[in-house]
């Protein structure tokens, strides 16, 4: 069976600590798709980000991307191939400031072409000599996505990146996430419905470990139809 | 009087170079890899050991201080990447009784080798200085320079170079490194070798000083550990503080009263433990070692 | 489960009846089966702590070495009576877990490991030059003389205090196995599984371990005064830091379970009485020996026994396999 999916992941269980936490999960994201995980607290979602990025291993499943085999890869292989993970807890280095953040990002990708990536983040332009640990939620998230960029990822997963942000850096975001959809794809956890309706292409619903339902008309998306599955 | 103390604080600083360069390793362990890191002394020995083999044989103190580096970081490379990597990320006890196993591992090779009895080492050179109307053997002062230097070079390369800043961005969350794409398994072997290579060469500089026995490196290995708790988690400047303090504990309270030089330590370990867990230099919540459940 | 009287003592016989067994089968291996028996005590104690609770200690051999010096203290200097000696040590090593246990337990498993450490060798440093009027220091106590004689059996003869050690050790592994079925064996355990589940739950965890501590330290204490008076002598090689090692070397051997502790310390004193009869010392194939048995046999000795013998199962089941811990690992 080939498919052409950017990611296929494929009955994927995971157990934590002895305790199975994640069913038999499959999903697929395509090229240049904006896909968004949604589920309540406690439905695995970040369990599941965080196996693809090859955090934690798997009991059983595959993980396909760029029909590679990834599911065996250390977490850094896995970045250095394409697909960048973005934890939940926005934590950059605190103890370095922006310009050497980006420098570990651009040690790591040999990508140094700076330019490209804060086209989207001009505010970060500003804050180059500031120590990471004095930066807002929003500078930090918008930190990490340039990070991410650099070494022009194919797809990154994005761990509920607008949790407990200031509304105006949630337009901010959204802003950004649509500039950068043009070029790579995306796959969010996002609790922030609206915010889902709005940038989604896809949706997968996530429901006690289980992947429980896959919404792809636009229009359901956009009524917000999915919420039945929570 | 006065020379009598004046001697004590600077045998003490020979002691606390000592003490931080044998630290180093433990440091980074909890740091940066997250485990109990009890095997260190083996390399401390292993140097130790390789300079009286050398001195004894070839009367060449530089041979020996090359070779037991050498050795002491070539073993430290063996360990990490054949036993060490599949002990990451596994609990604390776990890595303690592995690590405390490759320690008698290698205490048992030194006795199968050079047998049980305690052996003197040469002094390289036995000039005498007079500081301030005291008088201390110019080899002390020096090894206490070296440390010093070996300090500020580590605290350069962490600073300046990117490769050091990825370890400072280990030692605060290893997980993220990875996520950016750094291959952090090299990380952690280029800094475990360097690390083993530093006990290594304390182990040399301290052998002429106290001699070699197979178990140089127990009490040592109970210093160490109070130095880097003492110091906090991760902090190679609090490693150094902690080892000046340390080194003062031992020498100017053995002066005052014998047998501080040996409780003296623990009863700062006590304290610490008990009052600031964090230790000097520690960073709050995420005291020593490992996360809170 | 199994829950009459009978189930609580036939384990516990069984392996008596192996040690006895033993001792009548290689008669010049008294001592060495006597060691295991107090040892085996040690390592249950240690056990507590590390199987069930989950903590590791470099500083056991201080808790041994409060019952020792204890029992070796009033034989020396107060009195002669063998069994108020024993009283005392327990006594003591009740009165070390109460004390010491507040302060310690709510340390985290690290620090909690260190600061055993260093109490042993304060401890060490007692025994050796602060309170040396008592204790001779370096040279020791040596008091078998002033030993009276005791009823039914007589403690100044080795051969007798192999029989009386059977008796504590019969004890102790009833007790042991009770504590595996019991509420305060499962709280323990839940512990070590997640403290914060069992806070939520309702249970003081703080009491759970100042108690699970406090039978730690009576049982080391208790091992240490059974030494104590087989030996006739203690000196405070007793107490040395270093020896923490073989604490921890020989409860990972055993692998948890009831039987887990008294199969690591055979197989831990075995190695070393086996080794040092070609070889000066044992450090070297014990360390070996650990790291196979870290990563090859999770389940240490007796989990391994119990695999194997669940292989070879043929209808009627070891006793034992009816009271195997679920602490293993």
């Amino acid at each position: 069976m080939t498919s052409n999916a950017l990611l296929k992941v494929t009955d994927l269980n995971v157990s934590y600590n002895k305790l199975h936490v994640l069913f038999n999960a499959s999903i697929e994201v395509n090229k240049g798709e904006v896909v968004v995980i949604v589920g309540r607290n406690g439905a695995a979602k970040t369990t599941f980000f965080r196996t693809i990025a090859g955090f934690l291993k798997q009991d059983s499943g595959t993980i396909l991307f760029k029909g590679k085999d990834i599911g065996n890869l250390p977490a850094y292989d896995i970045a250095i191939s394409g697909l960048k993970y973005i934890h939940q807890d926005k934590h950059v280095f605190a103890d370095l400031s922006v310009k050497e953040n980006l420098e570990l990002g651009s040690y790591a990708t040999k990508d140094y072409n700076w330019d490209r990536v804060l086209e989207h983040f001009p505010k970060l332009k500003t804050l180059m000599d500031r120590k990471g640990g004095n930066l807002s939620g929003g500078e930090r998230q918008m930190l990490l996505m340039a990070q991410s960029l650099l070494g022009t990822p194919d797809l990154i997963l994005m761990d509920e990146p607008t949790e407990g942000l200031a509304p105006h850096f949630i337009d901010d975001l959204k802003a950004a996430f649509k500039k950068i959809s043009q070029e790579t794809t995306m796959m969010i956890i996002e609790q922030n419905l609206p915010l889902t309706a709005e940038v989604a292409d896809r949706v997968y619903a996530m429901k006690e470990g289980k992947v429980v339902a896959e919404i792809t008309e636009k229009k359901e998306i956009q009524a917000l139809t999915f919420e039945k599955y929570l | 009087m006065f020379e009598l103390y004046l001697t004590a604080v600077i045998f003490g600083l020979t002691i606390s170079g000592i003490l931080f360069l044998v630290s180093v390793g433990i440091c980074i362990g909890f740091g940066l890899m997250r485990i109990v890191n009890m095997e260190q002394m083996v390399y401390y020995t292993f140097g130790a050991y390789m300079t009286y083999a050398l001195v004894s044989s070839t009367g060449s103190f530089l041979l020996g201080l090359l070779c037991g580096t050498l050795v002491a970081a070539g073993s430290g490379y063996i360990v990490e990447t054949q036993l060490l990597r599949r002990v990451y990320g596994k609990e604390l006890m776990f890595t303690m009784v592995v690590t405390f196993s490759v320690f008698m591992i290698g205490i048992g090779l030194i006795q199968y080798i050079f047998g049980l009895s305690s052996k003197p080492v040469g002094m390289p050179f036995k000039v005498i200085v007079t500081i301030m109307g005291a008088n201390v053997p110019l080899y002390r002062v020096i090894v206490f320079i070296i440390s010093i230097t070996v300090y500020f070079l580590i605290d350069m390369f962490l600073n300046k170079t990117i490769f050091g800043r990825a370890i400072r961005a280990g030692i605060e969350n290893p997980d993220q490194v990875q996520g950016l794409g750094i291959n952090i398994r090299r990380i952690f072997t280029i800094t475990f070798v360097v690390a083993s290579g530093l006990a290594g060469f304390g182990g040399v500089l301290n052998a002429p000083l106290v001699g070699v026995t197979p178990y140089m490196g127990f009490e040592m290995l109970l210093f160490a550990f109070i130095t880097v708790i003492l110091g906090g988690l991760g902090s190679l400047k609090g490693t150094l503080v902690s080892a000046l303090i340390m080194g003062q504990v031992v020498s100017v309270g053995g002066t005052i009263y014998g047998p501080l030089a040996f409780v003296g330590p623990f009863i700062v370990m006590f304290i610490v433990i008990l009052f600031r867990p964090t230790g000097l230099y520690g960073v709050k919540g995420r005291a020593f070692g490992f996360e809170e459940e | 489960m199994d829950k009459s009287f009978l189930s609580y003592i036939r384990g516990p016989i069984v392996m008596i009846a192996l040690l006895v067994a033993a001792r009548y089968l290689f008669p010049n291996k008294m001592t060495f089966l006597f060691e295991v028996s107090t040892f085996g005590i040690y390592i249950i104690a240690n056990d507590i702590l590390y199987g069930y609770m989950g903590m590791v200690s470099f500083g056991q051999p201080f808790y041994l070495g409060i019952g020792a010096y204890t029992s070796a203290i009033y034989l020396a200097h107060i009195g002669h009576n063998i069994f108020v000696a024993i009283g005392l040590a327990i006594i003591m090593g009740l009165l070390a877990g109460l004390l010491f246990g507040p302060a310690y337990i709510r340390l985290r498993g690290d620090y909690f490991a260190l600061i055993n450490a260093a109490t042993c060798a304060m401890g060490l440093f007692m025994v050796e030059k602060i309170l040396y009027p008592i204790t001779n220091g370096d040279d020791g106590l040596w008091y078998r003389s002033r030993f009276h004689e005791t009823p039914f059996l007589d403690l100044r003869k080795p051969a007798d205090v192999f029989w009386f050690t059977m008796i504590v050790l019969f004890l102790v592994l009833v007790f042991y196995t009770w504590l595996d079925r019991s509420t305060l064996g499962a709280g323990l355990r839940g512990i070590k599984a997640s403290e914060s589940k069992m806070k939520f739950l309702g249970y003081d965890t703080f009491k759970l371990r100042w108690t699970g501590f406090t039978i730690m330290t009576i049982l080391a204490s208790l091992a240490g005064s059974l030494y104590a008076i087989n030996y006739g002598f203690v000196n405070p090689s007793i107490t040395e830091p270093a020896r923490a090692a073989e604490v921890l070397v020989a409860t990972l051997l055993g692998g948890g379970g009831v039987y887990g502790p008294i199969f690591g310390t055979l197989a831990f004193m075995g190695i070393k009485d086996f080794v040092s009869s070609f070889m000066d010392r044992w450090e070297l194939a014990v360390g070996v020996l650990t790291i196979i048995v870290c990563f090859k046999f999770k389940g240490g000795v007796w989990g391994t026994l119990q695999t194997i013998g669940a292989k070879f199962k043929t209808g009627k089941a070891k006793p034992a396999d009816a009271v195997s811990g679920e602490n293993a690992g």
